[in-house]
């Protein structure tokens, strides 16, 4: 009996083998959309998403997992993608800026943005997670009243490989 | 009686915690693209390659993603997958596969996913997420 057991628990022996976890940390990023933008209407001929003109800003994050593999063009808006119709132009504005971020040395890169035409190009060489808020206003050719309806303008967040 | 209460306030703070951040995860919405440097295999079909991608979406507004090659300089490179523009459940991860002839890919260098946004009847701004891989390799 006891050299029976001795065998068996040598044959079960095996099952105590260990069992490996593997992981790999690659190039990645994630854009997230933290908050939606708002128009607000201060005037009858603006549109604006600045909270002072009773807007809401556009919040999005920039997740890289390792550092200086990607570029964030954020490209603020310059038409609307749905409106009522309108017979005279819009003069359009807009900015992006970095507002929050994980890391600190991430705050130098506001003054290291590029902006082409209403594209604004961070370059992001630092691992970790970057929110950028996106202003947008739109003014009405020669300060008419803009039609009532709806108007929805599109933030183009773009992450691109190096 | 008073290590019973410090246990009690450590387990509403440590539940405070796991909820708060349970709260923080499920709010971000956000589009995932991997990898960012795609190996290009061999295909079933003479002359052409194909790289392996995957996709996920946890942006719960989002159902549609479209795939666009490129060149260096943004111009439209052609290729071939299974769907152009691929629909995504919300928190669902795809594969696809995209096959471009091996003469076009000196030119191939960003393969992109956009998400295709819905209109909506309120005044605001949409976000459009778009991610783009190098086929050119990493930088060195």
């Amino acid at each position: 009996m006891k050299y029976s057991i001795a065998i068996l628990s040598f044959i079960a022996f095996p099952a105590l083998a260990n069992v490996e976890i593997t992981g790999s940390v690659e190039a990645k990023c994630v854009i997230q959309t933290t908050k939606a933008g708002v128009y607000g209407n201060p005037i009858a001929s603006k549109l604006s998403t600045t909270p002072a003109d009773g807007g809401v800003l556009p919040i999005i994050r920039y997740d890289v997992s390792i550092a200086d593999s990607y570029t964030a063009n954020i490209t603020h808006p310059t038409a609307f993608s749905s409106s009522p119709t309108l017979s005279d132009t819009l003069a359009w504005t807009g900015s992006t800026s970095v507002t929050q971020t994980s890391v600190a040395g991430m705050s130098a890169y506001e003054a290291a943005k590029i902006l082409v035409n209403n594209t604004t190009i961070f370059d992001l060489t630092l691992a970790g997670s970057t929110w950028f808020s996106t202003a947008s206003s739109a003014v009405y050719g020669s300060a008419k009243a803009l039609p009532g309806g709806t108007y929805t303008a599109v933030v183009q967040a773009t992450c691109i490989a190096k | 009686m008073a290590h019973t209460r410090q246990l009690c306030r450590q387990l509403v703070l440590r539940s405070s915690v796991l909820i708060t951040f349970l709260l923080w995860a499920t709010a971000i919405s956000g589009h995932e693209m991997t990898p960012a440097y795609p190996v290009v295999k061999p295909s079933h079909v003479a002359d052409v390659v194909k790289v392996e991608m995957s996709l996920f979406n946890s942006r719960e507004e989002i159902e549609y993603y479209q795939i666009e090659l490129f060149d260096l300089n943004w111009m439209n490179i052609p290729f071939s997958t299974t769907y152009r523009i691929i629909k995504i459940g919300y928190k669902e991860r795809k594969s696809f596969n995209v096959y471009i002839r091996k003469r076009d890919m000196d030119e191939a260098v960003y393969l992109c996913t956009t998400s295709k946004v819905r209109k909506t009847n309120q005044s605001r701004t949409l976000v459009s997420s778009k991610i783009c891989s190098r086929l050119d390799g990493e930088p060195a």
